[in-house]
C-alpha cells in the first residue's frame, strides 16, 4: 500500500469500522490467521499459537505462506545466517519440548576459539557439553549432499505443520485492506482474507516495502549487508582443524564487527558482520594470516556457497497494528547475536498476545510490545559492548591484555573465569547484554584487566625477545 | 558419537542425578532412556523410566532441596542440561515458559496417582513416599487419587497394572505390612 | 576428541605488518572471486517447441493462458490472442489437438515430475474454442501479390502452404483428384477420432480466404504438369503417399483383401464393407490400428499381426491401448506368408513366427522368420496395412525414379517447384503443415526478394532447464475418454472428449514456462540488492529488468529462478559496491 488517497480512506474506514467492533477484536473459533513467511519467526508463531489456542480450547487455522523450498541446496532453499542456535535458545526450546534431532545439528559446539593477531585461545562451555548447535538454514550448501541433512527452518516447518498449520508454498506479493481484514495476494494472482496476519519475513525480502505504510506507522527494520560462505573441508579436515568449536575472529581491519568460522558436517560457514561488508573487506579478512592459519596449507578454498543477507540492526518502528503484528526479524531483533532466539520470543509473545489479550493495537502494545522493547533496549547496552569490542579489535595492547586474562582463566580451573564468561556470552548470545555489562561490573573485573594489560605488554618482549633468539 | 548431537551422553548405568545431592538444573532427553531410582531402606526401588523427549530433575528448578532420587542410563542416553538460570530468567518474562513443564507434570502426576489407585492400601504410603512430591503437589495429588478412586471401575484397571508392572513399580512393591 | 587447538594462547611470536588496504588482489584469481556469480536474462528455447512437429511454440501460447491475471487479459482475449499465435503457424489446432501424436509431450520438462503437460488436450480446447468462435485466420500481409500459386493434393501439407501463401496476399489454387479435401485426414483417420465437422470447419476457414479449392482434377489425368506449370508461377506438390503397398504373399488377390488406405477410405466415404467374421490387419502403424479399430467397430473379430514387438510398434501409444481396449488381439513375432481361400472365398491366413535379430537400418531389430513354425489362423478378410508411398500415376515428369521426391531445404525442387509433406517420405500430420508452411515461408522470400529467415541462421537458443521441483506438484489432466461399450456401440462417436475449461485453465498453469521469464517474482523478492525492477509495461516472458549495477554477485536470483530464465553470466571482474 502506498501513501495514497485511497490508503488514507481506507484508514477512515478502518477507524469507523473498528469504532463499532471496539473491544472486540480477539480470535474466535473458527479464525482463519495468515503468517507470511516460514523461516523460524512464523514457524515459531505458528506453532505457539496452536498450542495456546489449544489450551485456551479455541479451534483456529493457520495458512503459512513460504515459497522456499528447504529442502533444496544452496541460497534459493536457505535463510542465510551463521546457523549458531545459541546455548539459552537450546535449553529454552528443550523446555518447551523442541529439541532438535542429529539430522538438523550439523555439530554440536562446546567452545570457543579466539583468533588474533598476538595469538589465539579457546574458550570452553562450564559444562563441557554440547549445547550450541551449528545448523542449516535450508539444506545445506551448493551442491552439498543432502543426504541426511534436515534443515533448521524445515524443521520447525515440519513441527508447525505438525500442531496444524497449513504450509501454503506461495509467494506472497501484495498486501491490502478488506473491510478493516488484513488481505494478501500471491504471485499466482489469488488472494486471501484474513482475522490477523503475522508478517514473519525476516528482511531479506522486497515485501517489507510494501508494508511500509501510513495507515499503520510501520516501518521496517534498519539493515546492514553481511557475508557469509561455506568451505567444503570434510569431516577429517574440521576434526583436525577447526574440531567443536566456534572461531571468532578478532582482527584489526576497517568496517569489520564480528567474523565467526562455524564447523558444520563437512563444510564450514565463514560469517561477516560490519558496517558495509564489500569484496574488499572480504578479501582482506580471507587474505589475513589468522584466517589462513585456520585452514590447511594455509590456503582457502574457494567457497562453496555464499549470499550476502541482510541483518537487523535497527528495530522496526511499531511492528504491529490491529490485526496485524510482525515478529522476528521483519520486527525487532537482538543486535548481532541469537536471531534465532529473538524470533523465538517475539513470535511467542505475539502468538501468547493474540490468544489470550486480543488483536488489536492496543493488545499487541500490552502483551507483545514489552517483549520487543526489552529486546531494544538491551541491544542499547549491545551497541556499548561492541564499541568494546570494536576498540580490543583496535587496539593491540588490548588484545594481549585480553587474551593473557583468558588464558590463565581457562588454565587455572578454580578461577572464576571473568573475562571468559563475558566473551562466552558476548559471542554465544546466550545471556541479554545487560547481564554482560554488569559482570564487568564486578569488583575483581577491571583489576585484572589492568595486571593482564600490564604484565601481557611489558612481559611480552622480553618472551618475544626470547622467542626470536631461539629461532 | 555423531558431531550432531546436542547433550552429553551417558552409558548403561551411568549415574546423571545423585539422590541427596543439591542441583540447580534440569534435563532433557534427547535419545534413549533413564530409570528413576529411589533409594530407600529396602533397597533401590525404580519409580519410573522415562524417554526421549521427557524432562526430569525439574524440582530442583523451583525448589531448593536435593535431589529426591538417582536417575541412572538405561542404555546409552543423550541428556541436555537445563540451567536454573536460564530458566529463570526467562520465564519470569515469559510465563508460558512452564506451561509444558506443568503439562509434563500434570502427566506425571496423574499417571502415578493411576498407580496408586492400582496398589494395594499399605502400597500407597510407600508410593507416595517414592513420589517425592511436593507438599502442594500432594494436595493435588490426593484429590486426584478420590477422583480415580471414584471413577477406577470404568477404567480398565488391568492395563493400568500392566502398566504398571512394566515399569517395574509394582513388582518392586512390598507385600502389604 | 583431539584437536590441533590447544587449551590456552598459543602465541604466534612476530608477524609481518599487515596491509589489507594495498592487498593488491588480483581480480578472478581469489577464491572469492571465483564464487561470485552474476545472472543474465537471456530465453531459452524450451524442449516442447523444439519437439513440435508442426513448429509451434506450445510455450508461447500456454504462457499467455497461464499468465493472463499478470498480463491484465480476460479469459477471452488471452484464449484469442493464443489461438491467433498457434492459427499463425498451424490452421488446425482443433485437428490436430485431436490426432497429433505430441512428441512435445514427450520432450517436455515436466514428464519426469508429474505427468507432461498436455499440450495435446490444450491444443484441442483452443481449437474447438477458435471454431466455436467462429474465429478467422490471421492474415499476415495486407497486401496482394500478382503472382499465381497452384497447389497439388488438399493434404494437410498441401492446405498448409496455400494458407500459408493466401495469408501473405498470393492467389492459390488446390487440385485435388479426389472429391473431398483434408488428404488423410479425412480418408486415413476414421471418424471417432476425427469428425469430418471439426476437419471441415478448419479446412472452409482456409477457403474463406479466397483460396479455391478444385476437386475431381487429378493432375497427371485432368490437367498435365506442363499446364500447371504455364498456369501458376509457383507449384507445391502434397500428393501425398496414397498407395498401399502389397504384401506380396499367395492368395493376395481376390475378394476379401483390401490396403489399409483403401479400406478406410471406403469406410470413412460412409461405405460398407463384406468383412465377414474375423478380420486380420497386417502391419503395426496408425494405418494398422485404424483399420484394426474400424474393423472392430463393424462388429467383427480382429487380430493384428504384426513382425516385431509392441515395444517396436510406431503407432502411437495411446492408439495401441485403445485398440485392446477395444478389443482387438494384437500377435506380436508373426508374419503372414499365405492367404488361404476357399471357393474364391477367404478361410485362413497362414502366418509364420519370427524372432528379432540384429538391428537394421531403421534401428529397430530385425524380424528373422523361423523355419517349420507356420500354422492357420481363421480369416474372413484381410487387411494390408504395411506401408502407404506416393502414387505417381500420370506424374511422371516430376519423378526422379525414386519412391519418395527428394527436395532441397523448404521442399524446393527448382524451377518453381516445391514439395512437402508424406511425399517427402512418411511421416505425420503436424510435419506435413510444417513442411507446407516452410516452403510457403520460403517461397514468399524469393518472390520479394527478403533476406534469408534470422532465426533460421541464428545459433540456436540453449536449452531450458526448469528446476522441476521448485513448482507445486499438480496432477496432469487430458482429454477425457469415453467407455469402451459406448464406443463400440456407436462407431462414429468421438472416443476422446475436449476437456472442460476449468481443467484447461488448471492444465495451462502446469506449465513450467520453461527459459522464459513468467513472473513469478521470486528474485524481485529476495534479491538484497534491488537488481530487478518491474516492469511498467509487461509482456509475457517479460516482467523485470536486471540492473546489474548493484548486483552483489551473490547468484541467489539464478537459483531461484524456476524456469532457468536467469541464468550466470561471466563476471566482467572485480567491482566495488
Ligand atoms: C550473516 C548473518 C548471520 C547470522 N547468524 C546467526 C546465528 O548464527 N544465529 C542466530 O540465531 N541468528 C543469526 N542470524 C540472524 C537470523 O538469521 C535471523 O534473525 C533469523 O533468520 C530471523 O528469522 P525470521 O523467521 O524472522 O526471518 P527469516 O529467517 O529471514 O525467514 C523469513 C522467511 O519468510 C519468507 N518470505 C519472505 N518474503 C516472503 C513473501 N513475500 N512471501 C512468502 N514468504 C516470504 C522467506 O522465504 C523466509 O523463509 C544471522 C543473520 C545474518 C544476516
Ligand atoms: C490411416 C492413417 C492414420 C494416420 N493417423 C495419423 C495420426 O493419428 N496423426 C498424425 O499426425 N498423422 C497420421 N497419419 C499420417 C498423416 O495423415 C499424414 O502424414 C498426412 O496426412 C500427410 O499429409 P500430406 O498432405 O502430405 O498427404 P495426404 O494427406 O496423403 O494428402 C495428399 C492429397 O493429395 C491428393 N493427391 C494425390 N495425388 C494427386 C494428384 N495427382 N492430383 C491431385 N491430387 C492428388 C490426395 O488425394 C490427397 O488428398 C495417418 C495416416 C494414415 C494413412
Ligand atoms: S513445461 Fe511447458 S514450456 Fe516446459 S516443456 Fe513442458 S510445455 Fe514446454
Ligand atoms: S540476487 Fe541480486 S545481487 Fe544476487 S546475483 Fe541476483 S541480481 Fe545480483
Ligand atoms: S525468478 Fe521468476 S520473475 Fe524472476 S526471472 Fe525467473 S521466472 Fe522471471
Amino acid at each position: 500500500m502506498r501513501p495514497t488517497a485511497r490508503g488514507a480512506r481506507q484508514q477512515d474506514n478502518l477507524a469507523s469500522y473498528f469504532e463499532e467492533q471496539e473491544g472486540q477484536l480477539a480470535l474466535a473459533d473458527g479464525s482463519r490467521i495468515g503468517v507470511i513467511g516460514g523461516g523460524p519467526a512464523g514457524s515459531f508463531f505458528a506453532y505457539f499459537l496452536f498450542r495456546m489456542a489449544e489450551s485456551a480450547g479455541l479451534h483456529i487455522s493457520v495458512d503459512i505462506y513460504e515459497p522456499r523450498l528447504f529442502d533444496r541446496c544452496g541460497p534459493a532453499g536457505c535463510n542465510h545466517c551463521g546457523g549458531v542456535v545459541s546455548e539459552s535458545l537450546v535449553q529454552l526450546l528443550a523446555t518447551e519440548g523442541i529439541n532438535l534431532p542429529p539430522t538438523v545439528v550439523q555439530r554440536g559446539i562446546e567452545s570457543y576459539v579466539l583468533h588474533t593477531d598476538v595469538g589465539q585461545v579457546q574458550i570452553e562451555t562450564p559444562l563441557q557439553e554440547m549445547r550450541i548447535a551449528a545448523v542449516y538454514r535450508g539444506n545445506g550448501p551448493k551442491q552439498s549432499e543432502p543426504v541426511a541433512i534436515a534443515g533448521f527452518d524445515r524443521h520447525l516447518l515440519d513441527l508447525s505443520a505438525t500442531v496444524g498449520a497449513k504450509i501454503v508454498r506461495k509467494l506472497v506479493t501484495g498486501f491490502d485492506w478488506n473491510h478493516g481484514m488484513p488481505q494478501i495476494r500471491t504471485a499466482d494472482g489469488d488472494m486471501a482474507t484474513y482475522e490477523l496476519l503475522a508478517v514473519a519475513t525476516g528482511v531479506n525480502s522486497q515485501i517489507l516495502e510494501q508494508l511500509n505504510s501510513p495507515a499503520m506507522d510501520y516501518q521496517s527494520p534498519g539493515t546492514l549487508r553481511a557475508f557469509i560462505c561455506e568451505f567444503h573441508l570434510g569431516q577429517a579436515t574440521i576434526r583436525q582443524w577447526l574440531g567443536n568449536s566456534m572461531h571468532v575472529f578478532l582482527l584489526d581491519i576497517p568496517r569489520l564487527e564480528f567474523a565467526a568460522l562455524i564447523p558444520k558436517g563437512d563444510y564450514a560457514t565463514l560469517c561477516l558482520l560490519g558496517e558495509d561488508v564489500d569484496e574488499q573487506l572480504i578479501e582482506s579478512f580471507l587474505a589475513s594470516d589468522e584466517v589462513k592459519a585456520c585452514f590447511p596449507d594455509t590456503l582457502v578454498p574457494t567457497p562453496a556457497c555464499h549470499c550476502f543477507p541482510r541483518i537487523n540492526v535497527r528495530a522496526a518502528v511499531r511492528p504491529f497494528a490491529d490485526r496485524i503484528v510482525w515478529v522476528g526479524d521483519s520486527g525487532v531483533n537482538r543486535l548481532f547475536k541469537d536471531g534465532i532466539g529473538s524470533a523465538y520470543r517475539t513470535a511467542k509473545a505475539a502468538a501468547r498476545t493474540a490468544v489470550f489479550h486480543g488483536i488489536s493495537k492496543a493488545d499487541f502494545e500490552k502483551g507483545f510490545w514489552p517483549e520487543c522493547r526489552a529486546l531494544i533496549r538491551d541491544n542499547r547496552i549491545a551497541r556499548l559492548i561492541f564499541g568494546v569490542t570494536t576498540l580490543i579489535q583496535n587496539l593491540r595492547f588490548l588484545r594481549r591484555g585480553v587474551l593473557r586474562m583468558i588464558a590463565r582463566e581457562q588454565r587455572d580451573a578454580g578461577k572464576n573465569r571473568l573475562m571468559s564468561s563475558v566473551l562466552w556470552d558476548v559471542f554465544t548470545g546466550s545471556a541479554p547484554y545487560k547481564e554482560i555489562l554488569l559482570r564487568t561490573f564486578h569488583p575483581v573485573f577491571p583489576l585484572r584487566l589492568t595486571w593482564n594489560l600490564l604484565a601481557a605488554n611489558l612481559l611480552r618482549t622480553e618472551r618475544k625477545g626470547m622467542k626470536e633468539g631461539a629461532r | 558419537m555423531n558431531s550432531g548431537s546436542l547433550g552429553k551422553t551417558y552409558a548403561d548405568g551411568a549415574i546423571i542425578v545423585r539422590q541427596g545431592d543439591s542441583g540447580d538444573c534440569m534435563f532433557a532427553i534427547q535419545k534413549g532412556q533413564i530409570e528413576v531410582v529411589r533409594r530407600g531402606k529396602d533397597g533401590d526401588v525404580r519409580v519410573a523410566v522415562l524417554e526421549e523427549g521427557e524432562i526430569f530433575g525439574e524440582m530442583a528448578i523451583f525448589e531448593r532441596e536435593a535431589r529426591s532420587a538417582t536417575v541412572r542410563a538405561l542404555g546409552e542416553v543423550r541428556v541436555l542440561t537445563v540451567d536454573k538460570k536460564t530458566f529463570l530468567r526467562r520465564v519470569q518474562e515469559d510465563p508460558s515458559l512452564a506451561f509444558n513443564l506443568v503439562r509434563m507434570m500434570s502427566r506425571r502426576i496423574r499417571r502415578l496417582s493411576g498407580e496408586i489407585a492400582e496398589l494395594q492400601p499399605g502400597g500407597v504410603a510407600r508410593s507416595q513416599d517414592t513420589l517425592a512430591l511436593t507438599d502442594a503437589e500432594r494436595r493435588i495429588e490426593r484429590r486426584n487419587r478420590t477422583d480415580r478412586r471414584v471413577t477406577k471401575d470404568r477404567r480398565s484397571g488391568g492395563n493400568r497394572r500392566r502398566d504398571a508392572e512394566r515399569r517395574g513399580a509394582v513388582a518392586a512393591s512390598p507385600s502389604p505390612a | 576428541m583431539k584437536s590441533r587447538i590447544g587449551n590456552g594462547v598459543l602465541e604466534r611470536g612476530a608477524r609481518p605488518q599487515r596491509e589489507h588496504a594495498d592487498m593488491g588482489v588480483t581480480p578472478s584469481s581469489t577464491a572469492l572471486q571465483q564464487a561470485l556469480v552474476q545472472p543474465e536474462q537471456q530465453l531459452k528455447a524450451p524442449p516442447c517447441s523444439e519437439a513440435c512437429a508442426s513448429g509451434t511454440d506450445a510455450r508461447e501460447w500456454i504462457a499467455l493462458i497461464a499468465q493472463r491475471g499478470k498480463l491484465g487479459l480476460s479469459n477471452v482475449n488471452a484464449y484469442t490472442q493464443a489461438w491467433n499465435m498457434v492459427a499463425a503457424v498451424n490452421p488446425f489446432p482443433a485437428t490436430l489437438g485431436r490426432i497429433c501424436p505430441h512428441p512435445c509431450e514427450a520432450a517436455c520438462n515436466r514428464r519426469d515430475k508429474d505427468g507432461a503437460v498436455s499440450i495435446n488436450a490444450l491444443e484441442r480446447f483452443l481449437g474447438d474454442w477458435g471454431l466455436h468462435r467462429k474465429l478467422t485466420l490471421p492474415m499476415a500481409d495486407r497486401r496482394s501479390w500478382s503472382e499465381s500459386v497452384g497447389v497439388i493434393g488438399a493434404g494437410p501439407a498441401g492446405l498448409s502452404f496455400a494458407y500459408q501463401m493466401a495469408r501473405r496476399g498470393y492467389r492459390v489454387t488446390v487440385y485435388e483428384k479426389q472429391d473431398k479435401a483434408g488428404g488423410m485426414l479425412y480418408f486415413g483417420i476414421p471418424q471417432y477420432r476425427l469428425p469430418e465437422a471439426v476437419l471441415g470447419a478448419e479446412i472452409q476457414r482456409i477457403l474463406d480466404l479466397g483460396v479455391e479449392l478444385r476437386f475431381n482434377t487429378a493432375i497427371g489425368r485432368d490437367i498435365s504438369v506442363r499446364q500447371l506449370r504455364d498456369l501458376h508461377d509457383v507449384v507445391f506438390i502434397g500428393i501425398g503417399a496414397g498407395a498401399g503397398i502389397k504384401l506380396g504373399i499367395a492368395g493376395e488377390e481376390g475378394a476379401g483383401v483390401w490396403s489399409g488406405t483403401d479400406f478406410l477410405s471406403v469406410l470413412n466415404r460412409g461405405g460398407t464393407l463384406e468383412l465377414g467374421e474375423q478380420v486380420v490387419v497386417v502391419g503395426g502403424g496408425n494405418t494398422a490400428m485404424d483399420a484394426a479399430r474400424s474393423a472392430r467397430r463393424t462388429g467383427a473379430k480382429v487380430a493384428v499381426l504384426y513382425r516385431r514387438t509392441r515395444k517396436e510398434m510406431p503407432a502411437i501409444e495411446t492408439e495401441i491401448d485403445d485398440a485392446l481396449a477395444e478389443g482387438v488381439e494384437i500377435a506380436y513375432l508373426v508374419a503372414p506368408v499365405a492367404i488361404e481361400r476357399e471357393g474364391g472365398k477367404i478361410r485362413s491366413v497362414r502366418i509364420q513366427r519370427m524372432e528379432l535379430g540384429a538391428p537394421d537400418g531403421s534401428g529397430r531389430r530385425k524380424p528373422i522368420p523361423i523355419d517349420g513354425s507356420e500354422h492357420d489362423i481363421p480369416a474372413s478378410a484381410v487387411i494390408a496395412a504395411v506401408s502407404q508411398e506416393p502414387d505417381w500415376e500420370g506424374l511422371g515428369e516430376i519423378r526422379t525414379g525414386k519412391i519418395w521426391i527428394e527436395a532441397g531445404s523448404h521442399g524446393a525442387l527448382g524451377q518453381g517447384f516445391w514439395a512437402g509433406g508424406d511425399a517427402l517420405g512418411p511421416g505425420i500430420a503436424g510435419l506435413a503443415i510444417a513442411q507446407g508452411r516452410q516452403a510457403a515461408e520460403a517461397v514468399h522470400r524469393q518472390l520479394r526478394g527478403l533476406p534469408a529467415q534470422s532465426n533460421s541462421t541464428s545459433a540456436v537458443a540453449p536449452r531450458a532447464s526448469a528446476k522441476p521441483d521448485r513448482y507445486p506438484a499438480m496432477p496432469r489432466s487430458t482429454s477425457p475418454y469415453k467407455a469402451v461399450v459406448a464406443r463400440l456401440a456407436q462407431p462414429d462417436m468421438e472416443v476422446q472428449q475436449t476437456i472442460g475449461e476449468t481443467a484447461f485453465l488448471d492444465e495451462v498453469s502446469r506449465c513450467f514456462s520453461c527459459g522464459s521469464c513468467f513472473g513469478c517474482e521470486q528474485c524481485f523478492m529476495f534479491c538484497n540488492a534491488g537488481g530487478f525492477t518491474k516492469l511498467q509495461q509487461v509482456s509475457p516472458g517479460r516482467y523485470f529488468s536486471l540492473g546489474l549495477e548493484c548486483c552483489e554477485a551473490c547468484g541467489k536470483c539464478i537459483e531461484l529462478c524456476p524456469c532457468g530464465y536467469l541464468t550466470p553470466r561471466p563476471r566482467p571482474g572485480a567491482r566495488e559496491f
